[in-house]
C-alpha cells in the first residue's frame, strides 16, 4: 500500500522565533486511523493545519498522494483541499444555516461562484447530502437551524460535511474536546465507521489517550514540535506516555 | 495591639512621593477646570450679552410667542397626512439607498477583508467619515442643487447621510466575526468570494438588520426636516406655516411630527425584537 | 441515537429548496417589495425614467455652477468670526447640556436611579423628548421665540446634548459593575454618595470619551444652525444661497467639511490619548 500522505521534515516556526514543529518526519497508508497524541502546545493542531495548509509551514515537504503540497499556488492548494476532508473541534458550523445547507457547503469547491450566491447546488450533490445526513442520523432534523442542535449533533453535521467532498483523506482536530464521555465515544466510533465505509485514512489529532488507543490503528506522539513515538496503540505502555507527556502517569 | 511602629518609617518616602504626583495631577486637573470655565464665561459673555438684541427680547414677547404656539390650527391637520406619508417614505428610500451603498463601503473598511489591505482599508474608512461628518441639512443642500427640489434630494441626503453609521458598524462586525466558520470554509477549498459569503455574512447580518432599522428610524427624524431645504415632506409645511408667521399652524405640523416619529419609534422597537 | 444503517424499508426524503407554500411566501414577499417600490418612487414624484443619468447629470451641475468655489468669500474677517461664533456655541452648549444631563443620566439608568418609580420614567422621558425632536426644529423654534442670533443656536443645541448624551451616559451607567455600588451602599452611604462614590470612577473613562464625541456631533450640528437664523457659519451659508451665488455655496460647503473634518480628527486624536492613558 502506497501512502496517502507522507510529511517529510516539517517545520513551523512563527514570526516571533519560537519553532512549534521542529522537522516532523511520518506517513499516512490508506487504511490507517492515525492518532496523534500529546501535551497541550506540543504542536498536533499545528502539524494538523499544515497538512491543508491552513498554517503555513516554513519547511519541509507534504506530499499528498505525490504531490507536495507546498509548492502549489493559491488556486491549486484550493482545488487539492476539496480532497481533504475537515472535522472541527468547535464543530465550525454556518449557525444561522439550515443542517443540509451546511452539508452541502462541503461541495462549494466545485460550486460556480454564480450558484453559490443562490445556493443552487446540483441534484446529485443534495440527494448525495441526504444520504449522508441519513447515515449519519440526522436526516429528521434536515431543516433545522444549526444553532439548534445538541453539540453531538453538530459534529455528526460536521462529519457529513466533510464526506461529502468525496475526500481522500480526513484531517480531524480534536473532534470529541467539546462533548460529554459518552457522545465522544459515539462521535469517534462514527468517524471510524465511516471511513472505513468510504475507503478514507484518518489523521486525527486527540487529548484524550484513552479514547485515542480505543480506536486508532497508529499513534505519533508528540512532545514540543517532536515526534517522540510512531508505532501501533499495543506498543504503548507508561514508560512510553510519560516520555510523551513528560509527567508522571496516573 | 501596638505593632512596631518604627517600621512604618520605612513608607514615609513613598507616601510623599505619591502625595507629591497627587498634587501635580490635582494642579494640572485644577487648571484645567479653570480653562474650561473661563471658556465658558467668556463664551457666554458673548453669547449671551453683546450678540442677543435684548431690546427686543422680553418676557413678554416670549410668553406671547409661546402662546400662540399653544393655539393649535386643527384645521390643517387633514391637509397633512399626505406630507406626512410622502416624509416615511423619503425616509425608508433614503434607509434603502444608504443600506445598499454601505455593503462596499463596509467591504472596503473592514481590515480583514479589504481586497488591497491597508490602501482600501483607509478609503473605506474615510468614505464612513466623510458620510458622517457632513450635516444631512448641507447633504440636503448639496443635493437640492445637484437634482433640483423635490423628493429625490432628500432620498439621496439621506441615503448618502446613513452610509456612515451602517458601514462602521457592519465593518466593525465583520472585524469581530468569529474565525471557526471561515476556517472550516477554506478547509473545504471554497474561493475567496465564497468563504465572504458563507463564513463571513451570516454572521454579521443580524448586526446588519438591527442597524438598519435603528437608522431608518433616525432618518424619519431627518426627514422631516429636508422639506426645510427644498426636499418636501413635512419640512415644506413646516416652512410654510412659518413662512406665513401661523404659528398655530406650526404647532400642528409639530403635532404631525412628533406624531410620526413616535409611530416610527413602535414600528423600529417592534422590528427589532422580531430580529434579534 | 444508534447510527442506523442505510434503512432500506423507509425511502429518503427527496429535499427541494423550494417548496410550497413556504417558496411562494418568499415569492409574494419579493414582488411585494417591488411594488412598494414602484410607488414609492410614484407618490413621491420621483421620475424613474431619469434616474439613470443623474451621476452624468449632477456631475455636470456641480462643476458647472459650483466650480470653482469663491475661496475669497470663506477667507475674510466677517466669516471667520462666524467660525468662531460657532465654535463658542457648541462648547457652551455641550458643556451646559453635558452639566443637565448627567444628573438626568443617573435618574434615568436603570440599575442606579433613586426612585425606579417617578424618577427613572421622568428622566427618561425628558431625554427621549430632546432626543426626538430634530435639532433644527428646536432652532427654528427658539428663533421664533427669542429672536436671531447665538442665544436661540445655543439654546437648541443645548437640548439636542441633552438628547445625544443623555442616552449614552445612562447606558454607560447601566453598564457598571455591581460589586463597588454594593461595598459603597453597604458603608451607609446615601444615594448622592453612592453615586459619587461608586458610579463616577466607574463611568469616568466612558463619560470622558462620550463627552468628546458629543462635542463633535454638536459642533457638526451647529455649523448649520445659522442657516436658520441662529448665529454661526449657517447663516452665511444662507445668505449665499439666496443670492444664488453657487461658487461661494461652495466654498461654504466646503470649509464646513474641511471644518468638521479636523474638528474629528482632533477629538478622536483626544480620545485615543485618553484610552493611552487609562490602559
Amino acid at each position: 500500500m502506497s501512502a496517502i500522505l507522507e510529511v517529510r521534515d516539517l517545520r513551523v516556526s512563527y514570526s516571533a522565533g519560537r519553532e512549534i514543529l521542529k522537522g516532523i518526519n511520518f506517513s499516512v497508508e490508506a487504511d490507517d486511523f492515525l492518532a496523534i497524541i500529546g501535551p497541550s502546545g506540543a504542536g498536533k493542531s499545528t502539524l494538523i493545519r499544515c497538512v491543508n495548509r491552513l498554517v503555513e509551514p516554513t519547511g519541509g515537504e507534504i506530499l499528498f498522494e505525490g504531490r507536495d503540497l507546498l509548492k502549489l499556488g493559491e488556486s491549486e492548494i484550493r482545488a487539492e483541499r476539496r480532497n481533504i476532508g475537515m472535522i472541527f473541534q468547535e464543530f465550525n458550523l454556518i449557525e444561522r444555516l439550515s443542517v443540509i445547507d451546511n452539508v452541502l457547503t462541503g461541495r462549494l469547491g466545485y460550486t460556480s461562484t454564480l450558484r453559490s450566491i443562490f445556493r443552487a447546488y446540483s441534484k446529485d450533490d443534495i440527494r448525495n447530502a441526504v444520504r449522508l445526513l441519513d447515515r449519519v442520523g440526522l436526516v429528521e432534523h434536515l431543516d433545522k437551524r444549526a444553532d439548534q442542535l445538541s453539540g453531538g449533533q453538530r459534529q455528526r453535521v460536521g462529519i457529513a460535511r466533510a464526506l461529502i467532498q468525496n475526500p481522500k483523506m480526513l484531517l480531524v482536530d480534536e473532534p470529541t474536546s467539546s462533548l460529554d464521555p459518552k457522545i465522544a465515544r459515539e462521535v469517534m466510533a462514527l468517524i471510524r465507521e465511516i471511513a472505513r465505509e468510504f475507503g478514507v485514512p484518518v489523521l486525527c489529532n486527540i487529548h484524550d489517550v484513552d479514547l485515542a488507543l480505543e480506536f486508532c490503528t497508529r499513534v505519533i506522539g508528540l512532545q514540543d514540535g517532536i515526534k517522540k513515538f510512531d508505532g501501533p496503540p499495543d506498543k504503548i505502555d507508561k514508560r512510553v506516555l510519560a516520555d510523551i507527556y513528560a509527567m508522571e502517569v496516573l | 495591639m501596638q505593632g512596631d511602629v518604627s517600621d512604618l518609617s520605612r513608607y514615609d518616602h513613598h507616601a510623599a512621593r505619591i502625595a507629591a504626583w497627587r498634587n501635580r495631577s490635582r494642579r494640572v486637573r485644577y487648571v484645567c477646570y479653570f480653562l474650561i470655565t473661563a471658556l465658558i464665561v467668556w463664551s457666554v459673555e458673548e453669547i449671551v450679552v453683546a450678540d442677543t438684541d435684548w431690546s427686543r427680547i422680553s418676557w413678554e414677547s416670549m410668553l406671547r410667542s409661546a402662546q400662540q404656539f399653544m393655539s393649535v390650527d386643527l384645521s390643517i391637520f387633514r391637509s397633512l397626512m399626505g406630507p406626512a406619508l410622502e416624509t416615511a417614505l423619503m425616509a425608508t428610500l433614503g434607509t434603502l439607498v444608504g443600506l445598499v451603498l454601505a455593503v462596499p463601503v463596509a467591504w472596503l473598511g473592514a481590515m480583514n477583508i479589504s481586497p488591497l489591505g491597508r490602501t482600501t482599508y483607509v478609503i473605506g474608512r474615510g468614505l464612513m467619515t466623510l458620510s458622517r461628518s457632513v450635516h444631512e441639512v448641507v447633504w440636503g443642500l448639496i443635493f437640492v442643487a445637484a437634482v433640483g427640489l423635490g423628493a429625490l434630494a432628500g432620498v439621496l441626503a439621506m441615503g448618502i447621510r446613513s452610509i456612515g453609521f451602517i458601514s462602521k458598524t457592519v465593518a466593525e462586525a465583520i472585524e469581530d466575526v468569529s474565525p471557526g466558520p471561515v476556517e472550516a470554509m477554506r478547509a473545504v477549498g471554497a474561493s475567496r468570494f465564497q468563504i465572504l459569503l458563507f463564513g463571513i455574512l451570516p454572521q454579521v447580518i443580524p448586526v446588519f438588520i438591527g442597524n438598519v432599522i435603528f437608522e431608518w428610524d433616525v432618518n424619519i427624524r431627518r426627514s422631516t426636516i429636508m422639506g426645510l431645504v427644498g426636499a418636501g415632506g413635512l419640512g415644506l409645511a413646516l416652512h410654510r406655516q412659518m413662512a406665513s408667521y401661523n404659528y398655530g399652524g406650526v404647532a400642528t405640523v409639530l403635532l404631525v411630527i412628533l406624531l410620526l416619529i413616535i409611530a416610527g419609534e413602535i414600528l423600529s422597537y417592534y422590528a427589532r425584537k422580531a430580529v434579534i | 441515537m444508534s447510527t442506523p444503517v442505510a434503512s432500506a424499508a423507509k425511502p429518503l426524503p427527496e429535499w427541494s429548496r423550494f417548496r410550497f407554500p413556504q417558496s411562494l411566501y418568499k415569492y409574494a414577499a419579493a414582488l411585494a417589495t417591488l411594488f412598494f417600490l414602484w410607488w414609492s418612487l410614484g407618490t413621491l414624484r420621483i421620475d424613474i425614467e431619469r434616474l439613470p443619468g443623474i451621476l452624468g447629470r449632477m456631475f455636470e451641475i456641480l462643476s458647472d455652477r459650483y466650480w470653482p468655489p469663491d475661496v475669497n468669500h470663506v477667507l475674510g474677517s466677517g466669516y471667520i468670526a462666524a467660525v468662531v461664533d460657532t465654535f463658542k456655541m457648541s462648547y457652551v452648549a455641550t458643556v451646559v447640556g453635558l452639566l443637565i444631563a448627567i444628573p438626568l443620566a443617573w435618574f434615568g439608568s436603570f440599575n442606579m436611579t433613586p426612585s425606579r418609580r417617578f424618577l427613572y420614567p421622568a428622566a427618561r422621558l425628558i431625554v427621549m423628548s430632546c432626543r426626538s425632536v430634530h435639532e433644527m426644529i428646536w432652532t427654528i423654534l427658539l428663533v421664533a421665540i427669542v429672536g436671531f442670533g447665538m442665544l436661540p443656536g445655543t439654546l437648541a443645541m443645548t437640548l439636542f446634548c441633552i438628547g445625544f448624551s443623555g442616552k449614552l451616559l445612562a447606558e454607560a451607567i447601566e453598564a457598571i459593575r455591581k460589586g463597588p455600588v454594593e461595598a459603597v451602599r453597604a458603608s451607609g452611604a446615601n444615594q448622592f454618595q453612592v453615586f459619587l462614590f461608586a458610579v463616577l470612577p466607574q463611568v469616568r473613562v466612558a463619560w470622558t470619551g462620550i463627552a468628546i464625541y458629543t462635542w463633535d456631533v454638536v459642533f457638526r450640528a451647529a455649523t448649520v444652525v445659522g442657516f436658520f437664523g441662529a448665529g454661526g457659519m449657517g447663516h452665511y451659508l444662507r445668505e449665499s444661497v439666496q443670492r444664488v451665488e453657487s461658487q461661494e455655496v461652495a466654498a461654504i460647503v466646503l470649509s464646513i467639511i474641511l471644518i468638521v473634518f479636523i474638528a474629528e480628527l482632533v477629538s478622536a486624536w483626544i480620545r485615543a490619548r485618553i484610552a493611552k492613558a487609562v490602559a
